[in-house]
């Protein structure tokens, strides 16, 4: 090798000595614990906008007795937590296939079956009333508003990892931004149907996703 | 000899933990390895190829938080590598040949090249100890039968079949996986 390829050769061998010169410690898990921060940032934001924003509703102590209320954070938690394992596999270059995404389908199978066994106990008559509740113009929406500090967050970290699948690592973050944010929303909302958290909030979670798929290639490019 | 799987995942973890020796070792091996990985792909390109190995290095630099030291590290070093390149064609939009693009984006090349230095550990994993201990001692350490039944504490004609029923599951693996 002669001429250019020497040259690029000392190139590439300042680089070395630069990168090396360079380096500094990288605790264990960094890479979880940037998307943890991203989260925890993402929900404080959002916890003040609801707190100020919306308000929490009055009832509260009264409603964490009754089944609706824990009905519809822990449909929300689920699909959150399962969004944010995948986020933090897809920040990974080497993430391979996501096999485990079907696991998704379980609480969306779970709130089904609830929501049909209430449709079934309850007169044909209320069925309209029980599925659009007081609040189903305005619920996916605000999941959707709520979701964007949280989604700002996770994005904010994913950018500095490495994502090879940018949308789907943008949906990932978008699915658990708009879960984490529907669950903070359950402390507002009063709604308690299964049919109603069955539409609205899974359309506002998937917003948020369809967001994330929209946003992450072409803010995640490295 | 060549360096393994084994040996750059070590300077990796020990680089994580701030030892700029083993660092610049780590590079140094990288160096050739990612050239002929570019090279494979993107023949007589020189100057891209240059390009596009500093622009790993530097990737791999900035984004060394993303190994997870449980995992393989060749397999993540040619996962970065491989997303360069793909964004690298994006860039270029039109002036891509595309039986070259083809290649390079197919998942069997790819494997081609993790798969000589990546483990045979993984594939091993996935046959009986037994089976993977025999294989390892006798066809990896190349130590003869009699010797390999004393360290793995079998008999000798234990070893023999072992052995042999092993590489017949691995080439059935390698099969399955070809297929």
């Amino acid at each position: 090798m002669n001429g250019p390829a020497s040259t690029e050769k000392t190139t590439c061998e300042c680089l070395v000595a630069s990168l090396s010169a360079d380096l500094c410690a990288v605790p264990r898990h960094a890479a979880a614990r940037r998307i943890l921060t991203g989260l925890g940032l993402g929900l404080l934001a959002t916890g003040a906008a609801l707190g100020l924003g919306l308000g929490i509703r009055h009832d509260l102590m009264a409603a964490m007795h009754g089944g609706g209320f824990w009905m519809k954070a822990a449909y929300a938690a689920t699909l959150g937590a399962l969004g944010l394992a995948a986020t933090l596999r897809l920040a990974r270059p080497d993430c391979g296939p996501q096999r485990k995404l079907w696991l998704l389908l379980l609480p969306l199978a779970l709130l089904s079956v609830m929501a049909t066994a209430e449709l079934l106990h309850t007169p044909r008559a209320q069925w309209l009333d029980m599925w659009l509740g007081h609040s189903w113009k305005a619920c996916a929406g605000v999941v959707l508003l709520l979701s964007l500090p949280i989604l700002t967050g996770l994005l904010w970290a994913l950018k500095r990892l490495a994502p090879t699948r940018l949308a789907l690592a943008g949906a990932t973050a978008g699915l658990a931004a708009g879960a984490w944010a529907a669950c903070l929303y359950c402390l507002h909302c009063p709604e308690t149907s299964a049919v109603f958290v069955l539409t609205w909030y899974s359309l506002g979670i998937a917003l948020a996703t369809g967001l994330g798929a929209l946003l992450g290639p072409r803010l995640l490019r490295w | 000899m060549r360096t393994g799987e084994t040996e750059l995942r070590d300077w990796m973890i020990r680089a994580l933990d701030g030892d700029g020796k083993a660092y610049a070792r780590l590079l140094d091996a990288l160096v050739p390895r990612l050239r002929a990985f570019f090279r494979r792909r993107m023949a007589g390109r020189d100057d891209d190829i240059e390009d596009l190995l500093q622009e790993t290095l530097i990737a791999l630099h900035t984004r060394r938080m993303t190994y997870d030291r449980a995992r393989s590290f060749t397999g993540w070093l040619y996962a970065i590598a491989r997303y360069k390149m793909i964004d690298h064609f994006r860039r270029q939009g039109r002036t891509v040949p595309i039986e070259g693009l083809e290649e390079s984006l197919s998942i069997a090349s790819f494997e081609d090249e993790v798969g000589a230095g990546l483990d045979t550990e993984a594939l091993l994993a996935t046959i009986p100890d037994k089976q993977a201990r025999a294989i390892r001692a006798t066809r990896i350490d190349g130590l003869s039968t009699a010797e390999a039944a004393e360290r793995e504490g079998m008999g000798e004609s234990d070893v023999k079949v072992s052995t042999h029923r092993g590489l017949k599951a691995l080439a059935a693996r390698v099969r399955e996986a070809i297929r």
